[in-house]
């Protein structure tokens, strides 16, 4: 996959990958020898029937792999980039153990940006109306394919989101150079063609609560994301110059604050920023920094096999030249006399004996503190939903971190009518896991919908 | 405070376990979230699992197990005092739950290097082992849920 | 889009906006605020609400001009859209019959603490209201403020109307009130609303403020508007914006305010025609 050269991608927030053509295309679909019993499949959240679109591109049938892919996934250019694919259907492709596996994940992407480039959009089929209404709390990845998958079956569907723009996570919280935000309105208004309507600045909980909206809707979906931060709880958190990784994002990626002062956010230009985390937000936090001409560094405390984010944007922060502090735990952050941190003392970590389930834990070293100076900390260390739903909607149950209790098969929550899939439900996770608990739950909201 | 026999070292032990249960039990009940007051209550329910235990082992229906060491993952150790507010989060309240065992602990093991009895301070280090493990047992838990980078 | 109704400067560098917004006039309650952008490429603001109307759907905020984006929303025209008002944001102020409330409140405050004067006369309190600014000219609302006080005080830096000097007149302007207060709301400028909680510490009298930390999304999410509570951190969009105010960690409030001086002070100091004269260069380019 041709990728900007580190050396240059560092200094633009332009998409690093760049894509596969249509002859690379089909080199790479042809490799693919459609197993009878294909073990891709069954490991895709959205059960994209995988082998069928390769085989169309092999045969350099273009709108036939798009009509498969585009029937069970609405979000395709999308998921073409962020769906950690090397943990999903590539992983137990036939070819996996000899390295070789089909890259899946770059036919999605290759074809999703194939039909972009095209003039015309095919429309789907869709069902006459059913003369019902959904209703969808927020517009991301969960609420978008819940959208999608409802409008198709006739019924009428209004997305509610809180910020300016549609998308989610996917607008606020990735990066522009790991997915380019017109992309993410292209997805949107194709949604809007098919007949959502999507409603922007509202904030359901505060705008409406959920049982007025229950007045005019026959369902509702929360798809409301895990968009809380958390912050470490050591001394100097409130220092100027601490931001989550939500604020530092959301500036960048919502507010396009990279483009500042054309766009009015304010951004501030760092000499030296330490993310602490280390999964896709604080490699996102990190790189983003660097971008914006700063030193950057990722501090984890555990080792690098232990991060958990994807090992392919690991690689791409390393070659860009993002430093890794591993077995490193932050104490606290030390201010100047102005009120903005000025360094961040942390302590060195070794990994312990192992505990029952075998895996070793880090235990900080004795004596081993070490102070980095630095202007500015980006605290990437996770989410959890926000309270906002829950503290509104009386009788809807809550799990004990925040989480919309839902079953796992269906999203049904604990009230009638009300449904809840994605983040909200299962603690920050991936976008496409969010996709596939809004598959689920349009099915179960469908079946609902029909015994009216 | 006597503590000059093993019976009377298991008395104050009971009676602290006691007063912790009350402690967490008085925390839900001031959560403005359900979910915390749950949380709080279940970590109410575990001390009295563990007065129970006290209570076994003065009857002699049971033994304190003196393990080996018992880790100590010093999560709680630099992370700021949480200030309790009736807007805490399960987060906090793990928190909270961690620096208090690691009080008990710090309790027992002072007992114990006050003593020169062999017996009582035995009886004092285990006692403190089981606040230790106690302390891990919620450290566990915050590693799970709040240090794993999602 | 959101249409502008009205839009005027009532007194030096104060203007009002009435915007067409009838989801946020529909729940809107006094203390909540909404967060607007001038345009596409326009920051997120926080502006307290100071008056609404569920009927009509519009909603009334009162602003100083005094930054980028302000400025721009001062220059709106009726007829005007702006691409975001969201709302209504954070926890309503408590309203309760408490008794006799004193509402102090300056520049931008005096808006805004017009529909909470308004809801405690109608739960029954007995509402003074104290208005500071700078000089008399400054003052604005004091018809609609008498509607819902029993009392009006004002207080002036250089004297041209009541009291002569600022917040710091307020215990003694306290005491010859001669009659017992329940309760205290300051609305205003951080410094307004420190002093006020400076001076009325001492006097053990239970005083709300309105907090105003930096702010993005509004609704918890990124965390830039947390505040030092009584040595509790608080997200001032979800948590407030009504805090009690002895326990504010004013320090810390002020401090964090200063966070965007430098890069805020860049867009003020570039003109709209040196803006037009960049972009026609740029398509040039």
């Amino acid at each position: 996959m041709p990728k900007q050269p580190p050396e240059v991608r560092r200094y633009n927030f332009n998409e690093v990958a760049l894509g596969y053509s249509a002859e690379s295309a089909v080199e790479e679909a042809k490799r693919c020898i459609q197993c009878k019993k294909p073990l891709c499949v069954p490991m895709c959240p959205v059960e994209i029937n995988i082998p069928g679109f390769i085989k169309c591109i092999a045969e350099s049938d273009f709108i036939g792999a798009v009509r498969i892919l585009k029937d069970k996934n609405c979000l395709p250019a999308v998921c073409g980039r962020v769906c950690p694919q090397e943990e999903q259907c590539e992983k137990t492709c036939v070819f996996h153990k000899k390295g070789g596996q089909i890259a899946i994940g770059r036919l999605e992407r290759f074809l999703a940006d194939w039909e972009a480039e095209q003039r015309e959009l095919e429309m789907p089929v869709i069902l006459p109306s059913s003369g019902r209404k959904v209703a969808i709390v927020g517009g991301g990845p969960a609420g978008l394919t819940v959208a999608g998958d409802l409008i198709k079956l006739g019924h009428k569907v209004t997305v509610f989101e809180a910020l300016h723009r549609m998308g989610g996570v996917l607008i606020y919280g990735i990066p522009e150079f790991r997915l380019p935000k017109v992309i993410v309105t292209r997805e949107v208004e194709y949604l809007r063609t098919l007949g959502v309507e999507l409603v922007t600045d509202f904030v359901v909980g505060k705008t409406r609560t959920i049982d007025s909206i229950l007045e005019e809707f026959d369902a509702v979906f929360v798809g409301s994301g895990a968009g809380l931060p958390w912050f470490m709880e050591i001394p100097g958190e409130n220092l100027n110059g601490v931001y989550s990784a939500n604020e530092y994002l959301t500036r960048l990626n919502l507010m396009k604050g990279f483009l500042f002062p054309k766009y009015h956010t304010p951004v501030k230009s760092h000499r030296r920023v330490a993310v602490v985390g280390g999964g896709n937000v604080a490699m996102d936090c990190a790189r983003s920094a660097l971008r914006l001409g700063a030193e950057s560094r990722i501090i984890y405390r555990r080792s690098r096999e232990e991060l958990p984010a994807r090992l392919e944007e690991v690689e791409n922060a390393e070659e860009e030249g993002v430093i890794f502090d591993f077995l490193t735990l932050p104490l606290r952050y030390i201010g100047d006399e102005n009120g903005w941190v000025k360094a961040i003392e942390c302590q060195k970590m070794e990994l312990g004996e192992p505990d029952a389930s075998g895996r070793r834990k880090p235990i900080p070293i004795e004596g081993s503190e070490v102070i980095y100076p630095l202007d500015a900390v980006v605290c990437a260390i996770g989410n959890s939903p926000n309270p906002l739903i829950g503290a509104t909607t009386p009788g809807l149950k809550i799990g004990k971190k925040g989480n919309i209790e839902a079953d796992e098969k269906t999203g049904a929550t604990s009230r009638e009518k009300i449904w809840a899939g994605g983040d909200v439900v299962t603690g920050a996770a991936t976008v496409i896991l969010a996709m596939g608990a809004g598959r689920f739950a349009a099915r179960s909201i469908h079946e609902y919908l029909c015994s009216l | 405070m006597d503590l000059n026999s093993v019976s009377q070292i298991l008395d104050f032990a009971i009676e602290k376990e006691e007063e912790a249960a009350q402690f967490y039990r008085d925390l839900a009940a001031k959560m403005s979230q359900q979910h915390v007051g749950e949380v709080f209550e279940s970590f109410a329910r575990e001390e009295m699992g563990h007065k129970a235990k006290l209570i076994a082992v003065k009857r002699g229906d049971m033994t304190l197990i003196d393990s080996q060491r018992v880790t100590d993952m010093k999560i709680g150790d630099h992370l700021a005092e949480i200030v309790l507010s009736p807007d805490l989060d399960y987060k906090q309240a793990l928190i909270v739950a961690m620096k208090a065992e690691k009080a008990a602990f710090q309790l027992y093991q002072g007992l114990a290097s006050a003593t020169d009895d062999a017996n009582l301070k035995g009886i004092l280090l285990t006692l403190a082992k089981e606040e230790a493990r106690h302390k891990l047992r919620f450290e566990i838990e915050y590693e799970e849920n709040f240090l794993r980078e999602n | 889009m959101f249409r502008v109704i009205a839009s005027k400067m009532i007194v030096p560098n104060m203007h009002l906006l009435t915007l067409a917004a009838p989801a946020v006039a529909r729940e809107a309650k006094p203390g909540q605020f909404v967060i607007l952008r001038a345009e596409e490429e326009g920051e997120r603001v926080p502006l307290s609400l100071s008056d609404w109307d569920a009927q009509s759907g519009t909603i009334t905020v009162v602003f100083m001009s005094i930054g980028s984006t302000t400025g721009r929303l001062a220059l709106l025209a009726p007829g005007a859209s702006i691409p975001t008002v969201v709302g209504p944001l954070g926890n309503a102020t408590e309203i309760e019959n408490y008794g006799t409330v004193v509402c102090v409140c300056g520049c931008y405050g005096i808006g805004s603490i017009f529909p909470i004067a308004r809801a405690l006369k109608r739960k029954g309190n007995r509402v003074i209201t104290i208005m500071e600014a700078r000089s008399s000219y400054l003052f604005y609302w004091e018809e609609r403020l008498e509607a819902v006080s029993d009392k009006i005080i004002h207080i002036t830096r250089d004297g041209t109307k009541g009291h002569r000097g600022h917040a710091g007149r307020l215990p003694e302007i306290l005491r010859g009130l001669e009659e017992p207060v329940d309760r205290i709301i300051a609305n205003g400028c951080t410094f307004l609303m420190k002093r006020t909680s400076d001076e009325t510490r001492p006097l053990g009298i239970k005083t709300m403020v309105s907090l105003n930390p930096i702010m993005i999304d509004g609704t918890g999410m990124c965390g830039v508007c947390r505040v030092t509570v009584g040595s509790v951190t608080r997200f001032a969009c979800v948590h407030g914006p009504d805090f009690d105010a002895h326990q504010v960690d004013w320090e810390e409030l002020l401090q964090r305010r200063k966070t965007y001086m430098p890069e805020e002070v860049v867009p003020l100091r570039t003109s709209r025609c040196e803006e037009r004269h960049l972009r026609s260069q740029e398509g040039k380019s």
